[in-house]
């Protein structure tokens, strides 16, 4: 007779074993899942930048739990991206976007908006933030985003061009332009053979909307008139910035091509005084650049300083997973209270105040000269036909910069354009 | 049985049109339907225009330019895109040394991405720091930023183009010359004629039908061009190179994602390539007889 108490053999030991050891796998995953959930960002920080960025979400999710899954898209796809991945329920739970994108996708709908008591209760207010920055997220009365940093123009001198053109003190220190005729009189002197005095712009500096946009804001004028309804640019004020834009090219002859790179210019000792973003100045030393920062000298009637903050958004969502949101705003808060890392590595000034006195950032020349320009920061007008103006702008300005078009008839066939953009 | 086998062939065939009709035919359809209404991308509802789109473009003044300046590219770069590989190709069919090694060397480009091509042209031809700039400037020569200037600009890119595409006609050329047989030329040598004579009264008339393939896929590419442009000019100067993909994808994915205009723009660009393609056939139509 055989015993009809069932045995333990060894498979069945190990096959229990092994169901058990998945179970408990399974069951703690599913768990973990549940409490820290991952999810996904989309930025467009192609540059040396994205290696910071995901050094500290790296940080972030050793610290949280949260996993990030990230697409790093150049930005202007990021944006087509945006618009047609957000209707099909297909977009990221985090975005990082261009303060001037802001207007445009919040009246598409693209962009889920803040509840100012859920911003304040997450720890965000308007006090701890530069007002331009904090602004920048507004649209039509409603909060669409909130900063992380502050993109800016300065000017950057190179010590070695400089000293060969006799414009250093004995120190070896250059000197400093200030103001326009100083601009332009150290310009000339610098400009000799294929080495040039004065450059606005990263690449293609005859086609940089963000350097046009900078002098026109100097001298009091805009893309768009005070009611965003009509182009500025008809404008005699924006006529002369207009004018400028030609004269150093065609009248100084002091500026480098329409094509140039001037950041590879500047790198190969070919470029004196470059007005450009502050997001090149860690390449540049990297590079091993010998260089000077500057703020942006006064050209017109202002100091105005161009800038274009970044703003975490969050597009939205046909239903919205509340844990997947938290986490999400959980990334925001932590990398506004770690975003002075981000400062010192990615070349950023923070839009919050708070790591502005920081020793690490104010004991750097660079940062000093851009915190030093903030009551000067102006970004782009609250209008969802920013971008759209400002694509064609370019061509036209190129058009100025190599004298192709005169500076009036340009400005008033660009205007023109901009009031017969549909709505 | 009969009739079973009869349906074997498209059984084997419809795979392939299956995937034809949902990539190719439904978009295309999908696009011409687009191209009546106001469609934007972002927006859920779609209002039918009638022609309203087709209509505008007769007031985009950029677009009757970028068509314009499509037209001049297509013309200005057929002859060195004819004439470079087929010299070339008539060259290595003689047998030169290292013909190998230069077939795959005029090859070479053609492997590249146009991103690769536009970005090493762009570099080469820098106005400040590129090698160009500088070897001509040791040279004496006087330099010039050449796709900063408009009459340059699009030279520029011609030049970029025949540089990647001709490996590519280069072996379709080849192919075509070592089909002919080699009989013909000994015929006219034992009648006296030379080389020239029959180059133009054998290999030419011979290579009719490479010549009709190379134009009409030139013709069509070119139509079509975007990826050179975009990386080495954007368009510019000014508006110099725009061509007309460039404004339709700007039109759609740049300003206002407006694909209603875009569409109809896809749709009158896809007409003017059909015409030029049907015309192309009239004009080289014939048979080859050995």
């Amino acid at each position: 007779m055989r015993d009809a108490t069932p045995r333990l053999t060894r498979r069945r030991f190990l096959e229990g074993a092994a169901l058990g050891a998945t179970t408990v796998t399974l069951g703690a995953r599913r768990a973990s899942a549940q409490a820290k959930p991952t999810i996904t960002y989309w930025n467009g920080l192609t540059g040396a930048d994205g290696k910071i960025m995901d050094e500290l979400i790296d940080q972030f999710t050793r610290e949280t739990g949260i996993r990030m899954e990230q697409q790093r898209i150049v930005w202007a796809d990021l944006y087509a991206k945006l618009q047609v991945a957000v209707p099909a329920d297909e977009g990221p739970d985090l975005a990082l976007i261009h303060t001037v994108e802001v207007p445009h996708f919040a009246s598409d709908g693209i962009l889920e908006p803040m509840a100012d008591a859920t911003t304040s209760a997450k720890g965000f207010k308007a006090e701890d933030y530069l007002p331009s920055t904090w602004q920048g997220g507004m649209y039509q009365g409603k909060r669409y985003s909130i900063a992380l940093d502050v993109p800016q123009h300065l000017l950057y001198i190179s010590t070695k061009v400089l000293k060969e053109a006799g414009l250093a003190g004995a120190d070896g220190k250059p000197k400093i332009p200030g103001t326009r005729d100083e601009l332009l009189a150290m310009a000339k002197q610098i400009t000799k053979g294929d080495t040039y005095g004065f450059s606005i712009g990263t690449t293609n500096p005859g086609r940089y909307t963000w350097g046009f946009h900078n002098l026109l804001w100097q001298n009091g004028a805009n893309v768009y008139a005070a009611d965003l309804k009509k182009s500025g640019l008809g404008e005699p004020s924006a006529l002369e910035v207009a004018e400028f834009w030609s004269a150093i090219q065609n009248q100084h002859k002091v500026a480098p091509p329409a094509n140039a790179n001037c950041r590879d210019a500047f790198i190969a000792g070919k470029l004196g005084l470059w007005i450009a973003g502050s997001w090149n100045f860690t390449g540049l030393r990297e590079a091993k650049v010998e260089f000077v920062a500057a703020p942006v000298p006064k050209i017109f009637k202002q100091a105005t300083v161009w800038t274009m903050p970044h703003q975490f958004t969050f597009p939205k969502k046909k239903a919205v997973d509340a844990a997947k949101r938290d986490a999400a705003w959980a990334h925001i808060r932590w990398m506004s209270d770690h975003v002075a890392e981000w400062t010192l590595k990615a070349g950023q000034v923070s839009a919050l105040r708070k790591p502005h006195s920081d020793p690490r950032i104010t004991g750097d020349p660079v940062f000093r000269v851009l915190l030093g320009q903030a009551a000067q920061w102006q970004s782009g007008q609250p209008t969802p036909k920013w971008v759209a103006a400002e694509n064609l702008t370019r061509p036209v300005i190129e058009n100025v910069y190599i004298g192709q078009k005169p500076a009036a008839a340009a400005m008033g066939d660009l205007a023109r354009q901009i009031n017969a953009l549909p709505d | 049985m009969r009739r079973r086998g009869a349906f074997t062939p498209y059984l084997f065939l419809a795979p392939g049109l299956v995937l034809f009709a949902l990539f190719r035919v439904y978009p295309l359809l999908e696009g011409l339907w687009l191209s009546f209404t106001n469609a934007r991308l972002g927006r859920a509802e779609r209002v039918f225009v009638g022609t309203a789109n087709y209509a505008r473009l007769f007031d985009d003044t950029r677009f009757q330019l970028s068509l314009v300046n499509t037209a001049y590219y297509t013309i200005a770069s057929t002859v060195p895109i004819l004439a470079v590989p087929l010299l070339l190709a008539v060259a290595l069919n003689r047998g030169v040394a290292l013909r190998t090694f230069l077939r795959g060397a005029f090859f070479f480009p053609f492997t590249l991405s146009v991103v690769t091509v536009g970005l090493t042209w762009l570099w080469l031809l820098d106005p400040v720091i590129g090698p160009s700039t500088y070897y001509l400037r040791a040279a004496g020569v006087p330099v010039r930023s050449w796709l900063a200037d408009p009459a340059t600009a699009m030279w520029a890119i011609i030049l970029t183009t025949v540089w990647w595409v001709t490996g590519y006609y280069l072996v379709i050329y080849l192919a075509g010359l070592q089909d002919i047989p080699r009989e013909l030329y000994e015929a006219a040598a034992i009648d006296g004629a030379g080389g020239w004579r029959s180059f133009w009264s054998i290999t030419m008339p011979l290579l009719r039908p490479v010549f009709l393939f190379v134009l009409v896929t030139h013709v069509i590419g070119s139509f079509q061009i975007f990826g050179q442009v975009f990386v080495l000019t954007n368009g510019g100067p000014g508006d110099a190179t725009r061509t007309v993909v460039q404004h339709l994808y700007e039109t759609a994915f740049q300003n206002f994602f407006h694909f209603g205009s875009a569409s109809a723009m896809a749709w009158v660009l896809f007409v003017i390539i059909l015409a030029f393609s049907l015309l192309q056939f009239r004009l080289l139509r014939g048979h080859t007889q050995y």
